[in-house]
């Protein structure tokens, strides 16, 4: 295993499990003699509400938490919750989700005929479209199929220890520590299910490449001056378009700055210098004009 | 100078972090640009540069350059430089501040830092307001200004900061506006060469949360009328000392205090001692 500690976020509601798996996860770590640290929230979980766990283990960790950007793998329990946790996923990062909706509470306060409750309507596929390693298992179904709905947390697990790579002789034993005596037997099948789903699954695609954050709205050139504008980053605070000494700069309907008059433009970088948000850069093509 | 290339400020940004999170028409985001602007004139590698800033907007902006970067405990960002700059003296260490996180948390750090003269550049944004707190009165709020602490109007008298530094022994201090960013950031140069504390003070504009409340127009109508406001032109041959006038500022570089600088001489002194242990 190399230095980089290994770091898994584990979402879910309120009586799915999330703090069972990070406890399992955890105790194998410890086993296999890593450093770990877990840290979890679940104050409204009683409610249906999210419970989340970021579980880091390593040769050597210091922080408990899982910064934006930077799971390895986030392992849902419920859909919506693995959207909202999307952004913690990183780029080359695995996602494991039960396609099974849990829909709350507040989406659910439209009562009149035919309303569709406010949970997100992005499917699967589009989902994973965008995702280097997604696997959407519909683990509810799997562990309904065993008979007993509430080991879907126990699939999920399975997917995961098959997602790290380690053996299932490592987790069984932790495994029937921590579940009731009586189920022990349905937890091992589904956490087998959830393996046996995994390893069935083809190779995973290489990782997609990640988005262009380059700028986007590059304009027309003009005396050999181009401006280049990212619109993503201007915020519409009309600094340019007041201060450009052309009055060449106009903001569109969208409130994103645009050049209204390419042939007024000098390109002089005023507006590259007063652009408090960087979203705009004056390219002259390497011509610097004298000082 | 990066390979002499000219300077492209998405070569200092943690890219995956923009946009930054500054409201918009905030002039930080200028002021960020400008010190980059400077470092790369400078020369200092990414490697060698280290930014640290306490708390506010102006201790956000720290995340945001791909450089070694610190977000310190409100206003302690100086003691952290200090500390950071004695062990490790190769490093260009900046002090990204704010007026309140400068001035006020840590005014008594600013007063020892100045008397020590340690080779730090400060860098303190002042938009006359707590802006992330939701606009409180800080230490720099004109006089007559509406903030959410001073509904009537603030009634005490605002903080000259380059005065307070020069007079507490900076080796250098300037003043400079957002709505010039390349003398802003020439006068930040000036405070990376220089040999000793410098306190350079920016005047930045928060269009959201003061300018709004006090009907100062749009951001770039607040940015323009720094030029007639503030009238640094006309204000540019007095010095520092001259008597404190809200809204008629000085700028450029105001004072050059040739002090010994403190590192070395605390390294001059800590060989010399060893030979007595």
């Amino acid at each position: 295993m190399s230095d980089r500690p290994t770091n898994v976020l584990i979402v879910g509601v309120g009586g799915q499990g999330v703090i069972l798996v990070s406890k399992v996860l955890t105790e194998v770590c410890q086993a296999r003699g890593l450093a770990v640290k877990q840290s979890e929230v679940h104050g409204m979980a009683k409610r249906g509400g999210a419970v989340f766990s970021h579980v880091r283990f390593g040769r050597e960790i210091w922080s408990p938490t899982i910064a934006q950007g930077e799971a390895d793998v986030l392992l849902a329990l419920e859909w919506a919750e693995g959207l909202r946790w999307l952004g913690h996923l990183s780029r080359a990062g695995t996602l494991i989700a039960d396609t099974r909706r849990i829909v709350p509470l507040a989406a659910c306060l439209d009562r009149s005929w035919g309303a569709q409750p406010a949970y997100p309507r992005r499917s699967p596929e589009d989902l994973l479209a965008g995702i280097a390693n997604g696997f959407a298992i519909d683990a509810t179904g799997i562990a309904m199929d065993l008979g007993n709905a509430r080991v879907a947390n126990t699939v999920v697990l399975g997917a995961l220890s098959a997602v790290l790579g380690q053996p299932a002789e490592d987790w069984q034993p932790v495994l029937a520590r921590n579940v009731p005596p009586k189920t022990v037997e349905v937890n091992h099948a589904a956490f087998a299910r959830g393996r046996a789903w995994i390893e069935s699954r083809p190779e995973p695609r290489p990782a997609a490449s990640p988005p262009a954050r380059q700028p986007v709205g590059a304009t027309a050139p003009m005396n050999g001056v181009r401006l280049v504008i990212t619109e993503s980053w201007c915020k519409g605070c009309d600094i340019c378009v007041k201060m450009c000494p052309e009055r060449c700069l106009a903001l569109n309907g969208a409130q994103v700055v645009e050049l209204s008059d390419a042939g007024a433009c000098t390109g002089c970088r005023v507006c590259e210098w007063l652009c408090p948000d960087f979203a705009i850069t004056v390219d002259r093509g390497g011509q610097e004009p004298r000082a | 100078m990066l390979d002499g290339r000219p300077f492209d400020i998405l070569d200092y940004l943690r890219r995956d972090l923009m946009p930054h999170f500054l409201c918009p028409g905030c002039g930080h985001g200028i002021a960020l640009r400008a010190l980059l602007w400077a470092v790369h004139e400078t020369g200092i590698a990414k490697d060698r540069l280290a930014v640290i800033s306490g708390i506010g907007c102006a201790g956000r902006l720290a995340a945001y350059i791909d450089a070694n970067t610190f977000h310190v405990p409100h206003g302690r960002a100086l003691p952290f430089a200090t500390g950071l700059k004695i062990a490790r003296p190769d490093l260009a260490v900046v002090v990204l501040t704010g007026d309140g996180d400068c001035l006020a948390i840590g005014g008594n750090h600013l007063i020892h830092a100045c008397r020590r003269n340690l080779d730090l550049t400060c860098v303190m944004l002042n938009n006359e307001v707590y802006g992330m707190t939701g606009g409180q009165v800080s230490p720099t709020t004109g006089a007559g200004r509406l903030t959410t602490t001073t509904p009537q109007g603030n009634r005490e008298p605002a903080f000259d900061a380059c005065g307070l530094a020069e007079a507490a022994g900076a080796g250098l201090v300037g003043r400079e506006l957002t709505l010039h960013p390349p003398t802003l950031k020439n006068v930040i140069k000036e405070g990376l060469a220089h040999p000793g504390f410098s306190f350079i003070e920016v005047m930045s504009d928060c269009t959201e949360i003061f300018g709004r409340k006090n009907e100062m127009g749009s951001s770039g109508e607040m940015i323009l009328s720094q030029a007639s406001a503030m009238r640094p032109t006309s204000y540019g041959s007095r010095g520092a000392t001259a008597p404190f006038h809200p809204n008629a500022f000085p700028t450029g570089v105001l004072a050059r205090n040739e002090r010994p600088e403190y590192g070395a001489h605390l390294r001059a002194a800590s060989a010399s001692d060893d030979g007595h242990d």
